[in-house]
C-alpha cells in the first residue's frame, strides 16, 4: 500500500536562484496517522517542501503522490479542489479574514467545497466547541487573542475532515504558554488518528510532540528521526547531585 | 544539587531523622533524582561536626536521631540561598573531541556523528516533555518548571550542534591538519 504522502526524487529549482534547488533529490513518505516535523534552519527548504506537498507549487523533478494521486497531473482547478478536500493549513500569521465572524472563518473552507448550510454549521460550531472557543463565534477575530485566533486557524482547518493537516510554524506568533495550549491540542487531533505535517525551527516544539523529525539543510534531507515515547526514565535524564557530602 | 544545603533547608522546617529527610527531599524534587540514604546520614555528621546542626533528644539509635538548625546552621543557610549559583558553565567537550579526533584518524564521517548526536538530543526532548506532561497531570508546576531548564539546555545544545553542522567544513579541514 502506498503512503500517504510520498515525495520520490523531488528537486525544486526556482529562476533566477543561479541553478541552485531549494530542495535537491529528496524523497520521503509519510503514513497515515503520523505527526512528523519538518526542521531545519532558514533556507533550508522547509516552506519548498510544504508547498510542494500542498500542491502549492509544482516540482522541477521527480513526484509527489498524496493519497496515491501525482499532484502534478492535476488541472489548476481540479488541485484547488483537491487542496481543500484533502488539506487542512494553519499557518503562523493564522490568516483569518477580520471581516468575518470566527463562524465565518471556520466555515469558508466549506464553502469553497459546495457544502454550506446547516450541516456545515453544525460542524463548525462543534470543533469550536471542542477548541474551547464557543462563546467566540460570532466575534471578528481582531478581538480575540492570539491563541484563539490560531484554535479558530486549526477549527477552519479540520472543517472539511482533511487527510492531512499542515501546519507551518503554528506556534511561531504566540507567547510559549499559548503555543503550548496549541500544540496541546494538535497533539490531540493526532492521537485521534490525525495525520499532521509540522513544519518548525523550534527544536523544543518538534522535540516534544512530534514521533518523527525530519530534518533539512541545503535542500537535502540530513537525519530522519522517529522518536520513541515511555523510554526515558528521570534518572537517566537527570544527573544524581551529591555535591556537598563530600564538604 | 547540594545536599548539604538541602539537608540545611529541609531541616529548617522542621526537625527530621536521617531517613525523613531523604524522603523529605525526594518528593520535593518530585522523583525526578534518588537521594542515596548512606548521603544523608554523612552528611548530617558532617553538618553536626560543623556546628550547623545539633541532635534533638538523647543519642540512641542513629537512624531515629533527629537533628535541627543552630543559628550558624540558619545563618549559613541564608547566606547560601542569597549567593547566586555561578557554577562553571559545562561544555560539551565529548562531542567535541569526537569531532576532532574522528577526523584525525580517518575514520569519521563529522556529518554523520552530529547527525546522531543531534538525535539523541531530541529524543531527549521528547523525554522531557513526557516528564513534564506527567510533572503538570500530577499538578507538581514546581518540578515542571526545573524540567524546563533541562528543556531549555537541551535546546542550547541542539543549536551549538546545528553551529557545528554549519562550520564542517571548517573542521574538516583542519582535522586534515591543513588550518591549525
Amino acid at each position: 500500500m502506498s503512503s500517504l504522502i510520498e515525495l520520490r526524487g523531488v528537486s525544486k529549482v526556482y529562476e533566477g536562484n543561479e541553478g541552485r534547488a531549494a530542495l535537491d533529490d529528496v524523497s520521503l513518505a509519510v503514513e497515515a496517522g503520523e505527526l512528523t516535523a519538518i526542521m531545519g534552519p532558514s533556507g533550508s527548504g522547509k516552506s519548498t517542501l510544504l508547498n510542494l506537498v500542498a500542491g502549492l507549487d509544482r516540482p522541477t523533478k521527480g513526484q509527489v503522490t498524496v493519497d496515491g494521486v501525482d499532484v502534478a497531473t492535476l488541472s489548476e482547478a481540479r488541485l484547488a479542489r483537491f487542496r481543500c478536500e484533502r488539506f487542512g493549513f494553519v499557518f503562523q500569521f493564522f490568516n483569518l479574514l477580520p471581516n468575518l465572524t470566527v463562524l465565518d472563518n471556520v466555515l469558508l473552507p466549506a464553502e469553497l467545497l459546495g457544502t454550506r448550510g446547516r450541516e456545515a454549521a453544525t460542524k463548525a460550531r462543534d470543533l469550536l466547541a471542542q477548541l474551547g472557543i464557543a462563546d467566540r463565534e460570532r466575534e471578528h477575530p481582531g478581538r480575540l487573542s492570539g491563541g484563539e485566533r490560531q484554535r479558530v486557524a486549526i477549527a477552519r482547518a479540520l472543517i472539511n475532515r482533511p487527510a492531512v493537516i499542515l501546519a507551518d510554524e503554528p506556534t511561531g506568533a504566540l507567547d510559549s504558554r499559548s503555543g503550548d495550549r496549541v500544540m496541546d491540542l494538535i497533539e490531540r487531533l493526532n492521537q485521534g488518528g490525525q495525520t499532521i505535517v509540522l513544519v518548525t525551527h523550534d527544536a523544543k516544539v518538534a522535540g516534544r510532540y512530534a514521533g518523527r523529525i525530519v530534518s533539512l539543510r541545503d535542500g537535502h534531507i540530513e537525519d530522519d528521526a522517529r522518536l520513541t515515547s515511555g523510554s526515558g526514565a528521570a534518572s537517566d535524564l537527570f544527573r544524581v547531585g551529591s555535591s556537598g557530602a563530600e564538604r | 544539587m547540594s545536599l548539604r544545603f538541602g539537608i540545611l533547608g529541609v531541616l529548617a522546617e522542621e526537625p527530621l531523622h536521617g531517613y525523613e529527610v531523604r524522603h523529605r527531599l525526594e518528593s520535593m524534587l518530585g522523583g525526578a533524582w534518588e537521594v542515596n540514604v548512606g548521603q544523608v546520614y554523612l552528611t548530617l555528621q558532617k553538618l553536626e561536626r560543623d556546628g550547623l546542626i545539633e541532635p534533638v533528644g538523647a543519642r540512641g539509635d542513629r537512624r531515629k536521631l533527629a537533628y535541627r538548625l543552630t543559628a550558624a546552621g540558619r545563618g549559613e543557610l541564608d547566606r547560601w540561598l542569597d549567593e547566586p549559583e555561578v557554577e562553571p558553565q559545562p561544555l560539551r567537550e565529548g562531542i567535541y573531541l569526537k569531532l576532532l579526533l574522528s577526523g584525525r584518524l580517518g575514520n569519521g564521517n563529522l556529518g554523520a556523528l552530529l547527525a546522531r548526536q543531534r538525535r539523541a538530543q531530541l529524543q531527549r526532548l521528547h523525554d522531557l516533555g513526557d516528564l513534564e506532561r506527567r510533572a503538570r497531570r500530577e499538578q507538581r508546576e514546581d518540578l515542571a518548571l526545573l524540567v524546563r531548564g533541562a528543556v531549555h539546555h537541551t535546546e542550547a545544545d541542539i543549536k551549538w550542534i546545528d553551529e557545528c553542522a554549519g562550520g564542517l567544513g571548517f573542521l574538516e579541514r583542519r582535522n586534515r591538519g591543513g588550518e591549525t
